[in-house]
């Protein structure tokens, strides 16, 4: 055969309608994925622990390779695409064969059949319109749908669950649904990060990839917050979300882990919690110079009047201070050691004091006197909920597909279809005989039990009615065994 | 021939011998109880605490195994009977132990690796229970039951406290991935049970078991010998926080090792006692000498002594002492608790050998007891066929509660992608056997490596591989 261009698609459809190259390509799969979980995944790894892990050079020669990112690797992605092609093509090649069996079923027997079947049985009987009628008693009662088989011997089919032999297929078409479900999100999905404080609303994205994604409405944050169990590890976190659209508010949702906000089509989950770094407010214990003091909460840079001329404002935050040369520098961005600077605004006189307050020595705020004296009571660090998002359009494809690979594979493994022929022939001696033959596409042994249970029926009918001339005396077995039932 | 020789040597006296195991089994496990019933009423603790009845469990189970092994070592049907019986109660108090847990957390136990274990123990006595009343493999509870014992050890020495779930945890779908999840790890593990007694079953040579029990042997120690060993033989193990009940943690993904002097030595005497049955096995087949088969079978005698010993010295060196860190100065505690895993793995070693050891002595017993190698095979693939399904429901309920949770239903996390190659292993199987008409042989083959993948993802990738599924 000469090798040309109109051989090469039959060729490929010839190697991929195969089943050893899909068990191929299946082993490379397998090797390739495990091979993903032995290295350090670039999407899942910060760059720090990548670069501790490995020196430099493997590094490089690693992402030369794809090895820092199999699974989105065009040769993974490749592999993946080339089963889906082998179990179509394998599925399409072996359908029709399938189908046959299934749309036309092999009711009438020959000879030829009967003497290969396995399991199989001959009753003697006298006539063969009584026998076949008996076994039509004794498989109705059985709950065996009968068929009558016309021709010249008398005959009958029964079977059960004949479209088990389908659900291989059932199983194959929700894979590839599965798969189609993971190509959409591959290609129209998305998923980022939005970072909100209270308050705060916000319509871009963080995308995986770096880049700043808008969306087509924004998502504002009420309020955020972490519960604890009693010793101390999350046991809650929680976020009051509200969509906006064109400014008006239309959905709002208090969105826990494992219980997301969803809005047209994008998902909203609850990821992370965690502090700002900067402050949100300080309370502080007010007095003036002679009476009772009050509470106030101060925020960065917000004036707060204590009394008709006397207003005061948190100018400054440190966090983490020391002080050299009599100055006041900051070391960190961690509130242990905070330091607040208070402006203190005489609006009679017009002067302007400046008071420190250094809660981790000592209460009491000291600097420029005024006619307030301040005492610290506590301070509320921000905070900021982590939301991630999602848009997976193909999500539901991948749902029907586990749906479907449950029914099919549940068909598959525990429905057996079941054949039963019966027909009134003369066995190998020429004496009339009810020959009754069966089988199963699985599970053998227990359709075996199922086949005798039969056979014993069909003699109990043959018998009674051997036994009793056709009159009502035959009604009696029928009904008892009615009732039982 | 010498092990024919060997075979009418130990054949004991019919009668006498088949009570005396039963006598010194029942002994045992009546001394073991009330030993345990007189420490619980001296320190005045609650009789029925879980970790009570997880020891009668224990101890029943340990029982159960040694009945097991003895029916498949002297044939004598009543050790079955009372197997079966010390069985159903140690699952009765691994129920018990299940309900209490179950009661006290008022969630079912499936978030932690301990409650895992515990479960997973629970359906593989139940399952074992179900092989020998529905389908008449009895022997396989010599196989099982091992495992049994080994898991409950394990779970004496993991964190055992009632956590509170974080809050990825608190779930519904926790609940159905995780039943999904044991059930079909637990069929697996039947379905392996299974081949192997097809592979007995279907003439496989018994010298060829000889080098898989010691591939398998010598691959521990040799792991243990590759990641432990430290200079002047030492063993690294891991340090011990005895207040907090946890390992001692430096920073994050950065645990506190001390080394155990001179302990590592006999770890590599250990492995080069694994190693040698194997290296005869091969040098036996390449010369085609079967003499060489002989001398390591008694290799294999030589090596589960030398399995003995290190484990002994083991418990000894590790249980609460201190020892220096190559990291820290000063010295830190350890305790067994900090290394379960290596305990786990030197006692399936000693149980793999044992149970070799048995093949050896009475395989044409063996052979009389079991089932046809027909039936076996068709029992293998039935258990397949549970397991499958199951597992597919795993991974699709993992899937979706991944979906509800992390924001994606797949993210190649180590642990899902090791569940797909699984699911994909058992396809191979199943394609195999279906299309292709695989039968007996190869296709033991493929329900063993199955369970090596199912062992590999539900505790290696745990412990080998980083990844979101910390709490498993």
């Amino acid at each position: 055969m000469a090798f040309s261009l109109q051989f090469i698609p039959k060729r490929i459809h010839k190697t991929f309608a195969n089943l050893r190259t899909g068990i191929v390509l299946l082993i490379l799969v397998v090797l390739g994925s495990a091979l993903g979980t032995f290295i350090l995944q670039r999407p899942v790894t910060d760059a720090d622990k990548l670069a501790r892990a490995y020196s430099p050079n493997t590094l490089r020669w690693l992402d030369r390779l794809t090895l820092t990112d199999v699974f989105h690797s065009w040769w993974f992605l490749t592999l993946l695409t080339l089963v889906s092609l082998s179990i179509v093509l394998v599925s399409i090649d072996r359908f029709p064969n399938a189908w046959r069996f299934y749309a036309r079923p092999y009711r009438k027997t020959d000879s030829h059949f009967r003497s290969a079947l396995a399991n199989k049985v001959e009753l003697p009987i006298k006539n063969s319109e009584q026998g076949v009628n008996a076994a039509e008693r004794a498989l109705k009662k059985l709950g065996w749908p009968v068929e009558r088989i016309a021709g010249n011997e008398p005959s009958l089919y029964s079977e059960r669950h004949r479209f088990s032999v389908m659900a291989v297929y059932l199983v194959h078409a929700s894979l590839l649904l599965i798969f189609a479900g993971g190509i959409i999100d591959g290609i129209f999905g998305y998923s980022g990060f939005l970072m909100l404080k209270p308050g705060q609303t916000d319509n871009v994205i963080e995308l995986r990839t770096g880049a700043k994604k808008q969306l087509p409405f924004a998502v504002k944050c009420y309020a955020a917050g972490q519960e604890n169990y009693a010793d101390g590890s999350p046991k809650r976190w929680w976020s009051k979300l509200a969509v906006e659209e064109n400014g008006k508010e239309v959905e709002s949702k208090e969105i826990v882990v494992n219980d997301p906000l969803v809005h047209r089509g994008l998902r909203f989950y609850q990821a992370s919690f965690g502090m700002t770094g900067t402050i949100d407010g300080v309370k502080l214990l007010a007095s003036p110079e002679n009476g009772s003091g009050r509470e106030i909460t101060l925020r960065l840079n917000e004036p707060l009047d204590l009394d008709a001329n006397t207003s005061v404002t948190l100018a400054e935050y440190i966090p983490d201070f020391f002080i050299r040369d009599n100055q006041i520098f900051k070391r960190s961005d961690n509130p242990e050691n905070p330091a607040f600077r208070l402006q203190v605004k005489n609006k009679a006189t017009g002067e302007d004091a400046k008071l420190w307050l250094f809660p981790a020595y000592g209460e009491a705020a000291q600097g420029e006197k005024t006619n307030y004296t301040f005492a610290y009571r506590d301070m509320q660090m921000g905070y900021f909920t982590g939301l991630e998002v999602s848009h997976e359009p193909g999500q539901w494809l991948v749902w029907a597909g586990c749906l479907l690979m449950g029914l099919g594979l549940a068909v598959a493994f525990y429905m057996v279809h079941m054949r039963v022929w019966i027909a009134a022939v003369p066995d190998a001696r020429g004496k009339l005989v009810l020959w009754i033959g069966g089988q199963a596409n699985k599970n053998r042994d227990r359709f075996e039990q199922k086949f005798t249970e039969l056979v014993e029926g069909i003699r109990t009918e043959l018998e009674s009615a051997s036994a009793a001339p056709r009159s009502e005396r035959k009604e009696q077995p029928e009904l008892t065994l009615a009732g039982v039932k | 021939m010498s092990t024919r020789a060997r075979v009418v040597r130990m054949e004991p006296p019919a009668a006498t011998g088949g009570s005396a195991l039963l006598v010194m089994v029942g002994l045992s496990v009546v001394f073991l109880l009330v030993v345990a019933l007189l420490g619980v009423a001296k320190s005045g603790g609650s009789l029925f605490s879980e970790s009570n009845l997880l020891y009668v469990a224990l101890i029943f189970y340990a029982g159960a195994a040694a009945l097991y092994m003895g029916f498949g070592v002297t044939g004598t049907e009543r050790y079955v009977r009372f197997a079966s019986t010390s069985t159903a109660i140690g699952l009765a108090a691994n129920t018990l132990a299940v309900a209490h847990r179950w009661y006290l957390s008022g969630r079912p136990p499936f978030a932690s690796i301990y409650e895992m274990l515990l479960s997973f123990v629970w359906a593989v006595a139940a399952l074992t229970l179900i092989a020998e009343k529905k389908f008449g493999v009895r022997i396989i509870g010599s196989i099982t039951m091992p495992l049994a014992v080994v898991c409950v050890i394990l779970m004496q020495l993991l964190p055992s406290e009632v956590r509170p779930l974080v809050p990825a945890l608190q779930s519904t779908w926790l609940h159905v991935h995780v039943t999904l999840a044991m059930l079909s790890y637990a069929t697996c593990a039947l379905s392996c049970a299974l081949a192997m007694m097809f592979l007995i079953q279907d003439d496989f040579k018994t010298e060829t078991f000889l080098a898989w029990t010691s591939a398998m042997v010598s691959a521990v120690y040799v792991a243990i010998v590759a990641t432990r060993f430290e200079k002047w033989g030492g063993l690294s193990v891991t340090g011990w926080d005895a207040k907090s009940k946890s390992d001692i943690i430096l920073g994050p993904g950065m645990r506190l090792f001390v080394t155990v002097p001179d302990l590592g030595w006999l770890f590599v005497i250990a492995a080069l006692g694994a190693v040698v049955p194997l290296i005869l096995y091969f040098v036996g087949r390449a010369r085609n000498n079967e003499s060489f088969f002989g001398i390591a079978n008694k290799a294999v005698f030589i090596s589960i002594l030398l399995q003995v010993v290190v484990l002994a010295a083991f418990i000894l060196r590790v249980r609460d002492a201190s020892y220096a860190s190559p990291d820290q100065d000063g010295l830190f505690p350890t305790s067994l608790a900090a290394s379960p895993f290596l305990l786990g793995g030197m006692v399936t070693g000693i149980f793999a050998s044992l149970l070799y050891l048995m093949l050896l002595w009475r395989r044409t017993d063996l052979e009389s007891l079991l089932p046809s190698a027909d039936t076996l095979d068709r029992v293998t693939y039935k258990a397949i066929c549970i397991a499958f399904p199951l597992l597919t429901g795993m991974i699709a309920a993992g899937a979706y509660w991944a979906n509800r949770t992390w924001g994606s239903y797949w993210s190649w996390d180590p642990k899902e992608t090791w569940a797909a190659i699984t699911w994909l292993v058992y396809a191979g199987y199943l394609h195999m056997r279906i299309t292709r008409g695989w039968r007996g042989r190869r296709a033991a083959y493929f329900a063993i490596l199955g369970f090596g993948v199912v062992i590999f993802t539900f505790l290696g990738v745990t412990y080998l591989l980083p990844g979101l599924h910390a709490y498993s």
